[in-house]
């Protein structure tokens, strides 16, 4: 031990960074020429560098933002992935593996993962909220803000799900809208169960596959 | 649909809020199994024996650091572990006096003899440990005074740093401590690093460093460095300085291992800065 130290510096002066200043892009040296600019993020985010994460946010929230709304349209919820899909790159940034990929398609795909989830779960809800409508007269009035959102993902979900072929639209609006089984289905239609379930994962399949489209096209 | 869709004013701050509320700043993840200052000096000295165990008889006379070779190397850190052992016994006579010249003593020139002798004063050490419940005790040794916990870190950082040179002498690869002993490394050099800075003379500009540490043992930083003397208004602006680096390469460059300018760092705001730091960080020699 060659150190010439004292018992003050046992208490320590630094702090633990947990403020959110946000410095202009570091200039470079050695270290980010062995790095790419994502691998240079990414270690800053496992490092607790939250500045890491707003100037992830600045270059990429816009990209992330725009892939959220081709699915989902300009609603609160689109916001809301945009918020979990940065707020979990924060948490597990061990995530994300630079070497395959970008940080903006690695996000980007992130925003589409979860904005398709919302789909489905919006689709079962609507479902959910078409049967209930039925069953219930008097049923609860929406507020306007809601009857809005809502409004915008039933367009967009309705929209893709006019393009699927006929017997693919069958039985998604027979299980999510009319609240049959797997067995009602196919009993319905005339068809096995298996077939059923496959015909509705199907749908499912190429609906994903019509939004991503449309987002494509739209981009 | 437009093709792009900029997010709405307000998003920014709200996953900021949201981001703290799952994980802290500063801390980096994934977070390693919390280890002692005693676990983590009992790992640095199995990894030193086992490199010693495994070592041919004629490795052991390769010299590996200022003239000594394995056998000098082993038994100064034997007379390390003796006056540490003397300083935890409450023997002032070992608090002030030159750590070099105090333990120059080479009685044994075997392998296994000088092995052993080694761990034979490390064992006797960590049974002193075992016995000992208040870390925060100052210790004072070869004219350095410290909490155990913090010396026990310090000691972890040298046997790390002597296994190091005993290794790259005989032609082995470097070994990086593992990321829970590093950790404490880390926190020890970060916490140290101020007086590393204020010693190097008076009169610094003051200046805040933002340290971002990366990879295992890693974490984030804000240091106020500097002569903070100043009157009030004059630290009202401050510069700023954000250094990058590996964790593991700022312990080489804080054990003496590594000098300043070959610190692969990422730098950003007042750079006019970084040497200065960096060769405060270096003076700390914990080694």
């Amino acid at each position: 031990m060659h150190m010439l130290l004292d018992a003050r510096a046992a208490g320590g002066m630094g702090a633990r960074s947990d403020r959110g200043r946000c410095s202009g892009p570091a200039r470079g040296s050695t270290l980010s020429d062995m790095r790419s600019p994502d691998q240079l993020l990414a270690a800053r985010l496992a490092a607790g560098d939250e500045r890491a994460l707003t100037e992830a946010f600045d270059a990429l929230a816009s990209a992330v933002h725009t892939a959220a709304v081709r699915v989902l349209g300009q609603t609160a919820t689109a916001q809301d992935v945009v918020q979990d899909v940065f707020v979990e790159l924060w948490r597990r940034p061990q995530r994300y593996d630079p070497a395959l990929g970008s940080l903006r398609t690695y996000l980007i795909v992130s925003a589409r993962h979860r904005a398709y989830d919302v789909l489905r779960s919006e689709l079962r809800r609507m479902g959910r909220e078409a049967r209930h409508h039925r069953l219930t007269p008097g049923h609860h009035q929406d507020s306007p803000d809601e009857k809005v959102a809502d409004a915008l993902t039933a367009s967009t979900v309705r929209e893709a799900l006019r393009t699927l072929p006929a017997e693919q639209r069958q039985v998604v609006e027979m299980a999510y809208f009319g609240g049959l089984s797997y067995r009602e289905v196919a009993r319905t239609v005339g068809i096995s169960e298996g077939t059923a379930k496959s015909r509705i994962r199907l749908a499912l399949g190429k609906l994903e596959i019509l939004l991503d489209r449309q987002m494509l096209e739209s981009s | 649909m437009s093709s792009s869709a900029p997010p709405p004013s307000g998003l920014r701050e709200r996953v900021v809020v949201a981001a703290r509320a799952v994980r802290p700043a500063g801390r980096a993840v994934p977070e390693p199994a919390p280890i002692t200052a005693v676990e983590a000096f009992s790992r640095a000295a199995d990894a030193l024996n086992g490199l010693l165990s495994a070592l041919a008889d004629d490795q052991w006379e390769t010299v590996a650091l200022r003239g000594l070779d394995a056998y000098g190397l082993v038994a100064h850190l034997t007379g390390v572990e003796d006056d540490v052992r003397a300083a935890l016994e409450g023997d002032p006579g070992v608090a002030d006096i030159d750590h070099v010249a105090a333990t120059r003593s080479q009685p044994a020139r075997t392998p296994e003899g000088t092995r052993v002798a080694w761990r034979t004063a490390v064992d006797a050490t960590l049974t002193h440990l075992a016995a000992t419940d208040d870390l925060d005790q100052v210790v004072a040794v070869h004219r350095i005074r410290l909490p155990l916990r913090s010396l026990l870190v310090a000691r972890a950082f040298e046997l790390w740093a002597h296994e190091n040179d005993i290794r790259a002498a005989i032609g082995m690869p470097r070994r990086d401590p593992d990321p829970s002993t590093l950790t404490l490394m880390t926190t020890l050099a970060t916490r140290l690093l101020p007086f590393g800075v204020a010693r190097l003379g008076n009169g610094q500009a003051p200046v805040d460093l933002h340290l971002v540490l990366t990879g295992d043992g890693g974490g984030t930083w804000d240091l106020p460095l500097g002569d903070r003397g100043a009157p009030a208004p004059a630290l009202r602006d401050v510069p700023e300085v954000t250094i990058v680096a590996e964790a593991v390469d700022f312990c080489r460059l804080v054990a003496n291992r590594l000098r300043p300018a070959d610190l692969p760092t990422h730098l950003g705001g007042s750079v006019v800065h970084v040497p200065h730091i960096l060769a405060g960080a270096a003076a700390l020699a914990l080694d």
